[in-house]
Order: structure tokens, then sequence, then C-alpha cells
């Protein structure tokens, strides 16, 4: 089995550039996310994949097979490319039984019938559907046709396996067990995965890498973590996690920190991008939850501020506090006090982004 | 679970969904096509086709276009078309929201019962109005004994309008009623709780919400009844009274020297009108608006409250329906079994089967009813699965020319009936090697399919453009061609659709006669133009049976297929 590989992938609809420049790789067995707002060409992309559009330019290729190649015309239709895929609505065929739906690809695959049996057998137990066989999609609950899907996106053993916003027509609750299932489901099979998604927290919680789209490009592209705590952009850092921006500059750089000037008096210090000079504007980026109410001690990176909001989350509390240097989101496991409150954001919680980047 | 993959699979077969595709268009191409060459082609020649000598000529046209008779036919034909569109959208208008929208009673049976003409041939109605409503009509002799003089004139253009408006109101009535189910009766209730009457409620909020689709049922009328030969063939020739499909029909068969030239251009000119007009219908609806279908409506929350006029309502819409519909039906079926129908004699003492008799001794007759079942029942399945596949593939499929063939599939619907059917005979005389085609059935069964690949298409696409594409996609991924997901997906979800398809093919067949007139010969005669023979040599008795005949197949294919959709 090897990577999937996407290099150049363009896409137009009319004037719309839906797809502008995507290049990934996929490495054999993982799981990534495409995640992004609506709108910012994630089915697209999978499409392509799938070879349900035809992109204006750009190469895909599984383990050194070409399934399109734009500038060569060379387009393989999906029927030829071996892939599993799971759609938002599941697409189950209604007049099918869960059998039918499951043995369509192995038929015309002429795979032999006891095999066709004995897969679909396997493949249902797997998914924890067995003897469902001869029900029809409608006398499926919601999570058990997503399943189905999914079993019928694999029992052929596809190459790779393409996930539609699998999980969004699902309720909340279901939804946060799905993910943990599937999770599991696709590293027992190791397929090669490509999962689209909106949720940001579904993204985080299921891939081994995660790519950040945002009108048609991919903005970042790493692990989990790495988008989490290091976003790129503004963008990336606004989208994922809840996140306040402040705007500065670089007033130094000593002692291996930055120093950036907030909001008139507040100096902040930063533990990295340490190739920023003097006199730079910046925007530091801080997640709400890394916030803390500094202790009396403290006297490194405090802000004060004005409680001006709260909510309770249910573990926790989010507030919005007014300080000189703009308002900040901060997330606590205790309520803070109202009326003045003295904050602290940690050096390393800090990111600096570039300055007015469009977002 | 073992994971062992080759990247692509292998190419097992070449799929064959382009030679197919490829194949449908053609098909269509040619069948839209067949009959618009010849046309064109003799509107400017100097001689008839079938002479190798010709020129190119403009004077086809002049020739037309300075006609005192062809300028007085355009103004009666637009005239009557106006006049019909006028009464029959007003009362499908009323109709429609007296049905869908009030508290009438027994609403599903009054619905029924105004969509029924829409089953029946206009050129039945045209006789069965006559039967009741003719000067020596039955009703109108009972009107003149009773008060001396006879109270209306049904060989008139108000006459005729009213007749074509029977046939036309369940046209603005299905589009109305679609467009009344899709919006919320809230609405209405808003304005009776801000203090409306139930009438001012109505003018209100009820109308404006059905502008589109009166404008475009208004135009859909309009468009038809310029093209109807029927009605004012039937009822107006007796007065003299000619519009432009009976003016061709006189020109190119009951006429003596036939002018080939004129004709043509006429044609020319009236498809030319026509495509304007139906371009501009396009233009006032989206893709999905374009198709209404019947049944299935949406359940009605709370209708509105009549009150007291809710009685005066009802019998207004049963008495529309007992009048124009019932009484010259039960009219034509009566006279079909009588010698003599008149008030003046008891019809119980004339009752014959000699009508019958004649139709089913005489061996041409009786084979115009064969021929009309045959080409019903089979033309209707080839027809729909054609016009199936001409949907899928233009909404369900990559085949690179799907957007104009869409357009070309709707095209026919400018093509008027007594037009398709000259196009057709001049190419098939024209074409060598199609002679033999040329006196059979399948010519017509041709022509009948081509004039009605928009209602096939209309029927089914809602359908189609309902089920999700990813389930289309779906099949795709899983290793099925486009033909595969065709026949395993596509069509086994539209079952349904496909079977009220063939019904409407199957009623609709029965009864057309316009596009066979011209193309008929010995040995592919149908009803309809069996019909109008016999009228022609003036036997209404042999007319009425037939016109009996023709309406008890209708019925009988209405219960057949109500019965198997409502088994599954
Ligand atoms: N068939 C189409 N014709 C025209 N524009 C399209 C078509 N499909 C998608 N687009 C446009 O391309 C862009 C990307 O669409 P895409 O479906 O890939 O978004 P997405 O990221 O999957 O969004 P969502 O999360 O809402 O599903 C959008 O601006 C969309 O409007
Ligand atoms: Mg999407």
């Amino acid at each position: 089995m090897g990577d999937l590989v996407i290099e150049g992938l363009v896409k137009h609809y009319g004037p719309v550039l839906a797809v502008d420049n995507v290049s990934l790789t996929v490495p054999a067995g993982k799981l990534v996310s495409l995640l992004g707002p609506s709108g910012c060409g994630k089915t697209t992309t999978l499409n392509c994949i799938a070879g349900l559009e035809r992109p204006d330019a750009g190469v895909i290729r599984v383990a050194g097979t070409i399934l399109t190649d734009a500038s060569r015309r060379i387009f393989l239709p999906p029927e030829r490319r071996r892939l599993g895929m799971v759609f938002q609505s599941y697409a189950l065929w209604p007049h099918m039984t869960v059998f039918d739906n499951l043995a369509f690809g192995l038929r015309l695959q002429k795979v032999p019938r006891d095999e066709i049996h004995r897969r679909i057998t396997e493949v249902l137990e797997l998914v924890g559907l067995g003897g469902m066989e001869r029900r029809y999609p409608y006398q499926l609950s919601g999570g058990q046709q997503q399943r189905v899907a999914l079993a019928r996106a694999v029992v052929s053993q596809p190459a790779v396996l393409l996930l539609d916003e699998p999980l969004s027509n699902l309720d909340a609750k279901v939804r946060e067990q799905a993910r943990f299932w599937l999770r599991e489901f696709q590293q027992r099979l190791g397929i090669t995965t490509v999962y689209v998604t909106h949720d940001q927290a579904e993204a985080l919680a299921i891939s081994d890498l995660v790519a950040v789209m945002s009108a048609g490009k991919v903005l970042q592209y790493g692990p989990p973590r790495e988008i989490y705590e290091r976003p790129a952009t503004r963008f990336v850092a606004d989208f994922i996690g809840a996140t306040s921006f402040l705007d500065g500059t670089v007033s130094d750089r000593s002692d291996g920190l930055l120093r950036v000037r907030v909001g008139g008096e507040i100096e902040l210090c930063v533990t990295h991008a340490l190739a920023r000079q003097p006199g730079e504007p910046v925007v530091l980026a801080v997640r709400a939850e890394r916030i803390t109410l500094a202790a009396d001690g403290d006297t490194v990176n405090i802000v004060p501020g004005i409680k001006r909001s709260q909510v309770y989350l249910g573990s926790r509390y989010q507030s919005l506090v007014e300080t000189p240097a703009g308002t900040l989101r901060v997330e606590t496991a205790m309520e803070l006090p109202d009326g003045k409150v003295r904050l602290k954001l940690p050096p390393e919680a800090l990111v600096v982004l570039p300055p007015e980047e469009g977002s | 679970m073992t994971v062992t993959v080759e990247a692509a699979r292998p190419v097992t077969r070449r799929s064959l969904d382009l030679p197919v595709q490829v194949a449908l268009a053609a098909a269509t191409v040619a069948l839209v096509f067949f009959p618009l060459v010849p046309i064109l082609v003799q509107a400017f020649s100097t001689r008839p086709l079938y002479d190798p000598v010709r020129a190119f000529t403009l004077s086809n046209f002049t020739r037309v276009l300075s006609s005192g008779a062809f300028w007085s036919v355009v103004g009666t034909t637009v005239a009557f078309a106006a006049l019909t569109t006028v009464l029959a959208v007003t009362l499908g208008t009323v109709l429609a929201i007296l049905i869908e929208r009030t508290d009438l009673p027994a609403r599903g049976l009054l619905n029924s019962l105004v969509i029924l003409p829409f089953y029946v041939s206009p050129l039945v109605l045209a006789f069965a109005w006559a039967v009741i409503y003719g000067p020596q009509g039955y009703l109108t002799i009972w009107a003149r004994q009773l008060i001396g003089h006879d109270p209306w004139n049904l060989y008139s253009i108000p006459g005729l309008a009213v007749v074509s408006m029977v046939y036309y109101v369940p046209y603005t009535y299905l589009y109305c009623t679609a467009a009344l189910s899709l919006s919320d009766p809230q609405v209405e209730d808003a304005a009776r709780i801000a203090g409306a009457g139930p009438l001012r409620a109505i003018r209100a909020v009820t109308l404006p919400l059905l502008r589109p689709a009166i404008t475009y049922s208004a135009l859909l009328t309009f468009v038809s009844a310029l093209e109807l030969l029927s009605i004012p063939l039937v009822l107006g020739t007796p007065a003299g009274i000619r519009v432009l499909a009976s003016y061709l029909y006189i020109l190119g068969i009951a006429g003596g020297r036939i002018d080939y030239g004129a004709i043509a251009a006429i044609s020319v000119l009236t498809v030319a009108i026509v495509t304007a007009l139906v371009w501009v219908q396009e233009r006032l609806v989206s893709e999905e608006r374009r198709f209404v279908t019947t049944g299935g409506r949406a359940s009605r929350i709370r209708p509105m409250q009549l009150g007291s006029l809710r009685w005066l309502a009802f019998v207004f819409v049963m008495a529309y329906f007992t009048f124009a519909v019932l009484l010259p039906l039960s009219g034509i079926v009566a006279q079909s079994a009588t010698a003599f129908l008149s008030p003046l004699i008891n019809p119980l003492q004339v009752l014959t089967w000699e009508n019958y008799r004649l139709i089913l001794e005489t061996e041409a007759y009786r084979r115009s009813i064969v021929n009309s079942l045959i080409i019903a029942t089979l033309g209707g399945a080839i027809g729909i699965l054609f016009m199936a596949f001409i949907s899928l593939m233009s909404y369900r499929s990559e085949f690179p020319g799907r957007r104009a063939l869409t357009y070309l599939a709707l095209y026919p619907r400018a093509i008027p009936g007594i037009i398709v059917g000259i196009g057709f005979l001049w190419a098939f005389l024209l074409i060598p090697g199609l002679g033999a085609v040329r006196n059979t059935i399948w010519a017509l069964m041709a022509a009948f399919i081509m004039r009605y690949i928009p209602l096939g298409f209309g029927a089914v696409s809602p359908a189609i453009l309902r089920i999700s594409p990813e389930l289309d996609r779906a099949a795709r991924v899983a290793g099925a061609d486009w033909l595969g997901t065709t026949r395993r997906i596509l069509l086994p979800l539209v079952r349904p659709a496909l079977l009220s398809g063939y019904t409407l093919l199957v009623i609709t067949f029965l009864k057309e006669y316009s596009s066979a007139l011209f193309l008929f010969a010995r040995g592919s005669e149908v009803i309809g133009t069996t019909m109008i023979e016999l009228w022609r040599q003036g036997n209404s008795g042999p007319v009425a049976a037939l016109a009996s005949i023709q309406i008890v197949l209708t019925l009988i294919v209405l219960a057949a297929s109500s019965a198997l959709l409502r088994r599954r």
C-alpha cells in the first residue's frame, strides 16, 4: 500500500475557484482530515480524488498509479479507482437491503458468491451490525445507517477510504462515540483515509494529520497538536479553539525572549519567533484556556483588565475581559472574580503571527 | 480483515456508457430535426420537394404574408387563443384556490372531477359539446322550445373558446395547486387574524403568491390554443371560422391543389412565433418549476373557513363539472347508442347498436382502434424509456452535450402537432429507403414519440431530480459505470414515476390525432383520424361510438394505473 499524493490540484466552477492549487501527501495507513469552514472546497477536493469531479489542473496518485493527471489528460472514471467513500447523507440505496447495498460493488468485481457472503458477514460484524443483512435502510437508526455506509465503503477492500462529513447527521452524543469508534476502526484496518469535516474538535480528535483549508487553499498541514499549538496564520488560530488576538510591536529581542509591546504600557514575552526584528508589527494569538488568573507574586506577562461577561460551559467558565491591549477570551475552571482582574499570559502560550493577514 | 490492494481496478470490459449515450443523443437529434428540415427546405424552394429542379426563393413567404386570407386566419387564431386563455386561467385559478385552500366539502372528489378533461381528447370534447350545445344539440333544442330562439351559438369564436376553456382549465389548475401546496397556509391565517374576510385574504395574500404559476399557465395555454386543431375544426368549420391549424389542414388535405410552398412557409412562421413564446415561458421558471406533478398533494394544515359561502362554492364547482364535462360526455355516449338524440323523442325508443356494429364490422374502423392500442401501449413503453434515458443523461451524466440535449428534448413543444405530421410525411417521402415505413404505424409511433418527448421528460424528471446525487455517486465509486448505475440504482428508484409517465403517454397516444392527420395512410389509421374522416362524411352516430370507445379505453387505463400505483 502506498501514499495518496495530490499535486497542484485546481478546480473552477465557472468563475468560482473552488480548489486553488492544493498539494497534499496522505501517508499510507494514516488518517488525514480536511478541515475548514463551509464552502472552502473540502468536498470538491474529495470528489476530485474520487473521480466524481474532473480537476482543471493537478495530479492525483495512489501508490504510483496515476488516477488523474490533468496536463496529460489522464482521468480514471470513479468506478475504476478502487476507492471506498462514505457520503454525508450516507447514500444507502433505499431499494436494496443492507446485504445488497454491500454486495453491489463485490458483484461488479465478480467476487464469488460465498466469498461475498463471507466478507459481508465479517465486515458487518466489524461495525457491530451482525445479523442486520436483511434490513432495509429505512429500518435502521441514523447511527446504524452511518455504519452500514462505512461497511459498504470498506467491504471491497479499497486502496483509499474517503469520508465526507460522515458524522454530521448524528446527534451530539452519538457523534462523540462515533468519533472514537471510527478512529479505532480505521487504525484496525490500517487504511489510508481522507476525512472531511468542518468540526475542529472532530478533526483534532481523530486525525494523524490535519489540513486546514480556506477559500480553496491549504493554509496549514500538520499533526493536530502542531495545528493547535503553533497555528501558522491568524485564520487557523481563529478557526481552531477560542482564541484572542492582540496587536503589538516587537520592542526587544534578548536572552532567548522576544518582547512585544501591546496596548501602550504592557509588554509581553514570547519564547519563539525569535527572527522578528524590533519595530516589526505582529499579532499575538492566545488560547482562552491558556490564560490564568495571576498569583500575587507574578510579575511577568501580566495584563490587568475588567471582567465584562461570563458564560458557564458545563465544566468551565468562559469570560470576556477587557484590557488595555484588547478584549481577551478567558476559559477557567474557577469563576473569575467580578470587577478588576489580573491575568497571566504565559510566554510559551503566546503565538506570534504576521500582522493584518486576511482571514 | 486483511487488506490486499491493487491501486486501480483492472479494465475488465470496455464500458458501453459513451456509445449508448451518443446513440441516444443521436436518436433525439434525428427525431427532432427529422420533421423540421424538409419543412425548412420546402419553405425556401420554388417547387415541391419531390421535384428535383428546385431553386431558392423567398416568394413563399411573400405570397403568404401578402394574402388577406392568411391575416384574417391569424387574427381569428389570436382572438380565439386569447379568449380561451383568459377564460381557462381565470376559472383554473378560482378552482385551485377553492379546492386546495378552503373548507369546500368533498375536495378530493372535486379535485379528480376538475382534472378529468385533461384525459379526454379535445376532439371528443368538441363532438360532445356539439351533441348538447350545438345548433341541433339536446339542450339547444330544449331551450329553443322554451324561449323561442337559440340562447347561444356554439359555432362562434366565444363558443369555441368556452369549449377549449374546459380542456385547458386543468393546466392552470394543476400549476396553481402545485404552487399552493408548496406555500404555507398560515400566511392566509395571518391575514384573517389581521381582520381580512376570506375574499380579501385571497386577493391580498393568495393571488400574489400564485402570480408565477398563473403567468406560466397563461403562456402555456395561449401557446397550446394557438396550435389547437380539433375544437376549431369541428365547431368552427361549419361557421367558416378558420384558425392556423385548421387552415393548414384545409390547405394540405381538404383543399384542391396543394400549395406546398405556402404550407411550409406558414409552418415556419408558426414554429418561429411559438418558439419565441416558449422561450419567454422558459425564462419565467427555474429548472424545477418547469415540471408539475399530479397527485401526491401535501397535507393541508387548516383550510380557510368560507363560512356561509361554503355550499355556494360547492354548488358552483359541481355545476361547472355537470354542464361542462358530465353532460356533454354523457350526451355523446347516449348519442352513440341511439339512432337519434333529441329532447323530442324518448331515447329508450330509439336505442340501437348500429353505430357500434358499423365501427366494429368495418375493417378500417376496427383497425384504427387496434392501431391506437398498439401505438399507445407499445409506443408509450418505448417512449417513456427513451424519455427517461434522455432525462437521466440531461441531469445525471457527464455527457458533454447534456445541456444542449435538455433544450432539444424540450423543443418539440414549439412544433404544433399538425406541423409535426407534415414534417414527418415529407421526410418519409423524401428520404429514400424509408418508403416502407411510411405507411405503417411505426411512422405514427415515431411522430407521437417525438411530439411528446417533453411530456415524458417532464413526467420523470422531477422524480430523477429528487434522488440525491450521492446515491449514484456511491454506485460509481463502488465500481458501476453510468449504465450500471442507471439500470441498478436510478431506474428502480423512479419506477413509480415511470409508471405514471407511461400512463400519461398511453392516454396521450390514445387521443393523439393532429400529428397523425397528414401521416396516416390506409392501414395505419388511428381512432382520431377515423373520427375526423367519419365526421367529414357527416356520420355523427359512428363518431359518437368511436368517441365513447376512446373514453372507455382511457378510463380503463386510468383505473389500471391507479390500481397498480396503489399496490406498492
Ligand atoms: N457544482 C457546482 N457548481 C458551482 N459551484 C460549486 C459547485 N460545487 C461547489 N461549488 C462551489 O465551490 C466552492 C467549494 O464547494 P465545496 O462543496 O467543496 O465546499 P465544502 O468545503 O465541502 O463546504 P461544506 O462544508 O459546506 O460542505 C463553494 O464556493 C461552492 O459554492
Ligand atoms: Mg462539503
